[in-house]
């Protein structure tokens, strides 16, 4: 991560969707984390979120932008609670959606063995996580890699499963990590469609990406730098 | 909890027996302990001045065929799943479930490994008195998940931690009992009192009281190390 100092706005357009603007299913305020690297004396301290504070309110679109190394990752993390801040507070609901930057799963259990384990974790019963799986692998066009292993699979259906993981139980608040990498264009717009859809019918979702090509899907769009948020 | 970690706990434990080399060491460690790293073990010892025999050799190698497949397999059911497992956690099966079917994958996996090396050391030997023995390999395993997940707590690195596993492994089997005449290299080992009641086994020999509740408590206390191990791995990081 490269500490960045100051605070700078820069004006984006978004679009005026009439959907943004329910309750709040997210809310960080005063986010500050520094990492300690390497042992003396090539001890360093990287200052790396200095006072983030933004919120995603219900059938909202929200996108995050910022450089590489920006720390928009580190503030997913915190946001979703895998990595403790050194200050500040988030406020987000149980049921939450997270699908990570890098897929986070087991190379030798198959695409069915990661639906059953993640249906346990959300506590589905077997009839609400059949019709929550069969519709995502719709949706994403992946029903005949049920059988394979992660490791069998190319980095686009990898990425398919890790987004299905994070939308089978229907979450209050989604959110994305780069969440396209390695999508092929027409995947690339469904999940655009998908997004929209959820949007739509109420759910948060908030999208990290060092690049947001499609901003006028979005209702409103962040901008992390130097370790702060800026509404543009 | 129990309905949501037992299926976990096998999935774990099946992600691991999926590997085909994993498969083919399983069988190919234990053989080539007790066959060839017992002789080895015994003429060590025979130059270090050290008393082990070789029928005693032939009974601890089986030990620590058990102890050295079930670290490494600990080491890596850690270091390999790590995001995995805490996004697990995290979408709600939580830390304490994840550790608790994590342990209970690296138990099944330890019996496994310490039933085929119990099969091979009855098959090239004979053992005097089997459910002895078979106790002793058993700790020798248990014990080393301990030592494995410990290692994978702290060192992610899959090169790095083997060759930690692997320095902690020499060192403790060159210098169990009676590998020297002075009393080993190291005067205390995690293994000491499981190789004392693995040669006694093995010997036709049995084992004070003592001794066995010396070595439940050590295996215990690494089991409950490993437990710890996991949960720190799947819980939020600081």
């Amino acid at each position: 991560m490269t500490p960045r100092t100051g605070i700078a706005s820069q004006s984006i357009p978004v679009a005026d969707h009439e959907s943004a603007g329910g309750r709040r299913v997210l809310g960080v305020s005063g986010i500050e984390k520094r990492f300690h690297r390497g042992i003396w004396p090539r001890r360093r301290t990287i200052e790396v979120l200095k006072g983030a504070s933004f919120e995603v309110r219900s059938g909202e679109l929200v996108g995050l932008v910022g450089e590489n190394g920006s720390g928009k990752s580190t503030l997913m993390q915190i946001v979703v609670g895998l990595l403790s801040s050194d200050s500040g507070a988030v406020e987000r609901p149980d049921r939450l959606g997270y699908c990570p930057q890098l897929p986070m799963l087991w190379d030798k259990l198959t695409v069915d063995e990661h639906f059953e384990l993640f249906a346990r974790a959300y506590d589905l019963d077997d009839d609400a996580s059949e019709l929550a799986v069969g519709g995502l692998l719709g949706e994403l066009q992946f029903e005949r890699y049920r059988s394979y292993r992660v490791e069998e699979l190319s980095g686009g259906t990898r990425q398919k499963l890790n987004l299905a993981l994070a939308l089978m139980h229907e979450p209050e608040l989604l959110l994305l990590d780069e969440p396209y990498t390695g999508f092929d264009w027409e995947t690339y717009m469904r999940f655009w469609e998908m997004s929209e859809r959820r949007r739509d019918a109420g759910m948060g979702i908030l999208i990290v990406s060092h690049l947001l090509a499609e901003r006028e899907r979005l209702d409103t769009m962040l901008e992390l730098r130097g370790g702060r948020i800026c509404t543009c | 909890m129990l309905s949501a970690t037992a299926p976990t706990a096998a999935s774990f434990a099946r992600e691991h027996l999926r590997t085909p080399l994993t498969l083919v060491l399983l069988l190919a460690i234990p053989v080539f302990f007790v066959l060839i790293f017992a002789s080895v073990l015994g003429e060590f010892a025979d130059a270090l001045g050290g008393t082990l025999a070789q029928r005693a050799a032939t009974a601890i190698s089986a030990g620590w065929a058990a102890a050295f497949l079930s670290g490494t397999l600990a080491f890596f059911q850690l270091s390999s799943s790590r995001g995995a497992d805490r996004r697990l956690a995290m979408a709600g099966l939580g830390p304490t479930r994840v550790a608790v079917a994590r342990i209970a994958a690296a138990l099944a996996l330890g019996v496994t490994v310490s039933a085929v090396a119990f099969l091979t050391l009855w098959l090239r030997s004979g053992i005097e008195h089997p459910l002895h023995a078979a106790v002793a390999i058993f700790a020798f395993a248990a014990i080393y998940i301990g030592i494995g997940a410990l290692v994978g707590a702290v060192i992610s690195a899959p090169l790095e931690g083997s060759l930690l596993i692997v320095l902690v492994f020499s060192v403790d089997a060159f210098s169990g009992p009676q590998m020297t005449n002075s009393g080993g290299i190291l005067g205390f080992t995690p293994t000491r009192t499981a190789a004392d009641l693995l040669i006694a086994a093995g010997g036709g020999q049995g084992s004070p009281g003592g001794d066995w509740l010396g070595v439940a408590a050590i295996a215990l206390g690494a089991l409950t190390i490993a437990l710890a191990a996991f949960w720190l791995a799947a819980r939020t990081r600081s």
